[in-house]
């Protein structure tokens, strides 16, 4: 049949409002940066390079850039290795196994503002449970004011989302195990391949299209991040763990509208610069399957 | 190959102790939401000296509650609706026509996957048109967010439906409407069930929407009114727990009943089975 003769305009709403509310914006974001827009000026003026200027002055923007790299690297690497760890006790036979992966997801579809309130209380340095545990087991010397303390509120950010998104990568994963051939793994180890040698050469070929989406995922997932550096630490101690959207929103209630366009473009160019190259690896790997 | 009986309890002391720590903070949420102001603020894992209601009773009293949810609610299923129906349509004709303008309009939706959302230049897009704070501008952001995911979910699903369907229908002398509504959609319905839940659950917890594009505090979604609840209430903890319990209890709910449909729903185009 013909394939011309499917009528374009059912594309038609859908192509409007991503170009509308999504594209749009995006390509004014591109102006705006180059204007003074902001809260007290009258009308909105092109001002080349000014805002770039000013911004690459700014030693916040190197915080917010070096915290975003390192956040979105140790959640990335870490969730991996965990769901991965996870996923691979779990798919040996265990006892009730969907109920440990309802658990695991769970923290995945609750609301992650919610999650920085609780996790604000989990650190609180005199009650909160991880100094009340590390007192009652004799390690009080290391109990730390995880939030106010510079050396460590980005070490405890990153481990509240690892606590939020690692059963999402386990269930990925798990999902990948499922295809693997039991009789292939069975009749290696009879050949006498030790565990670790089946999982080199065996499991982890087998899963790469799980890994490639969890590497993506995580990503683009943890450059993003907002709502939980917001709520525990609002990019404080100083500027030692602002990310691009504490930034963002901080210029942004100051009123300086082309100056946050600014700093949300770099983001954009960021995201994109280590998105696509994967993105283009995912889409390999489709064509080989 | 069966792991060794020491070798397996070791391996269930793990998953067990992961389990226990996923768990802690959800109950301890609810634990101490039913605690005084003195006891909740020592944020303890034992139960209450005395069972308290009066949280709950100050959340209802003085958040909203109601009208929260309903704004939460309106927002979820009118953008689940939209999603479902513009994203079927467009996958519909994408994968079938697959020409270079399908394949381009494709691509688009792909790089809408990972790149991050201009907020700032959209408010002033919602002033522009007039429809800034307005319920249509929200359902209109989401569904323009979320139909790159939904998009991609179903084209790849409609690769699956066979063509010579469609020419049975056309050869019966259906129209492309009827083609779509009457074979493809109903073909279609589970992935629809997961493109509703990936966009009801995005929808409920996101904070980032309508933090920037709802000034209006009768419009904000439960969501927003948790983060203004605690602005101005951050002092007594109890309540403050017994509004996350509110905002989460829903969603928890809803995932605890459909939980495999759900995990399936939110793995789902990650895995190529």
């Amino acid at each position: 049949m013909e394939r011309r003769r499917y009528p374009l305009y059912f594309s038609a709403p859908a192509a409007a409002i991503f170009l509308v509310f999504f594209i749009a914006p995006t390509l004014f974001g591109v102006y705006y940066s180059f204007t003074n827009w902001n809260i007290h000026a009258d009308n909105i003026r092109f001002i080349g390079f000014d805002n770039y200027a000013a911004l690459f002055q700014e030693p916040r923007l190197g915080k917010a850039l070096s915290n975003t790299l390192i956040f979105a690297a140790a959640v990335t690497v870490l969730q991996n290795l965990i769901g991965l760890g996870l996923a691979l006790v779990m798919n040996e036979s265990i006892r009730m196994r969907n109920f440990f992966r309802t658990v695991f997801f769970m923290p995945y579809v609750i609301a992650p503002i919610v999650i920085g309130y609780v996790f604000r209380a989990i650190y609180h340095p005199e009650h909160g449970i991880v100094n009340v545990i590390l007192n009652n087991v004799g390690l009080g010397a290391t109990a730390q004011d995880w939030l106010n303390d510079p050396k460590w509120a980005l070490f405890s950010i990153i481990v509240t989302d690892l606590w939020r998104v690692s059963g999402f990568t386990m269930v990925i994963y798990l999902a990948g195990l499922q295809f693997i051939p039991k009789d292939l793994l069975e009749s290696a180890s009879i050949d006498g391949a030790s565990y670790r040698h089946r999982l080199r050469h065996i499991i982890l070929p087998l899963i790469a299209a799980s890994t490639t989406v969890n590497i993506l995922l995580s990503l683009i997932g943890s450059m993003k991040v907002f709502e939980m550096v917001m709520v525990l630490t609002d990019g404080g101690p100083g500027y030692t763990t602002e990310v691009f959207y504490t930034y963002i929103r901080s210029t942004f209630s100051m009123g300086e509208m082309g100056y946050s366009t600014a700093i949300n473009l770099v983001l954009f160019l960021l995201v994109t610069l280590v998105g696509l190259p994967v993105l283009a690896a995912l889409k390999r790997r489709e064509v080989e399957m | 190959m069966r792991p060794s009986r020491s070798k397996q309890l070791g391996l269930y002391v793990i998953v067990l102790l992961g389990a226990l720590i996923i768990l802690v903070p959800f109950y301890m949420i609810l634990v101490n939401s039913f605690k005084g102001i003195r006891e909740s603020a020592l944020f303890g894992m034992g139960l209450p000296t005395e069972w308290l209601m009066s949280n709950y009773e100050k959340v209802f009293e003085q958040g909203n509650i109601l009208r929260g949810f309903k704004n939460s609610f309106l927002l979820a299923g009118l953008t689940t609706v939209c999603v479902n129906l513009f994203a079927s349509m467009a996958a519909f004709v994408i994968q079938r026509r697959n020409d270079r303008w399908m394949r381009s309009l494709y691509m688009t939706f792909i790089l809408g996957l990972i790149v991050p959302v201009s907020i700032v230049p959209t408010i002033r897009l919602m002033d522009m048109l007039g429809i800034k704070g307005t319920y249509f501008s929200m359902i209109m952001y989401y569904t323009a967010v979320l139909l790159p995911f939904s998009v991609f979910l179903l084209v790849g699903f409609m690769k699956q439906i066979p063509r010579e369907l469609d020419e049975a229908a056309l050869m019966e002398g259906a129209s492309f409407f009827q083609l779509y509504t009457r074979i493809i959609l109903p073909l279609l319905v589970t992935v629809l069930v997961t493109v509703s839940i990936v966009v009801i659950v995005s929808v409920w917890n996101d904070f980032f929407g309508p933090f920037y594009l709802v000034t209006d505090s009768t419009k904000w979604t439960i969501v927003l009114q948790i983060f203004n609840f605690v602005s101005l209430y951050n002092t007594n903890w109890g309540v403050v727990f017994a509004f996350m319990v509110i905002v989460v209890a829903p969603v928890l709910i809803i995932y605890l009943l459909l939980q495999r449909y759900i995990i399936d729903g939110l793995t789902a185009g990650s895995v190529k089975g």
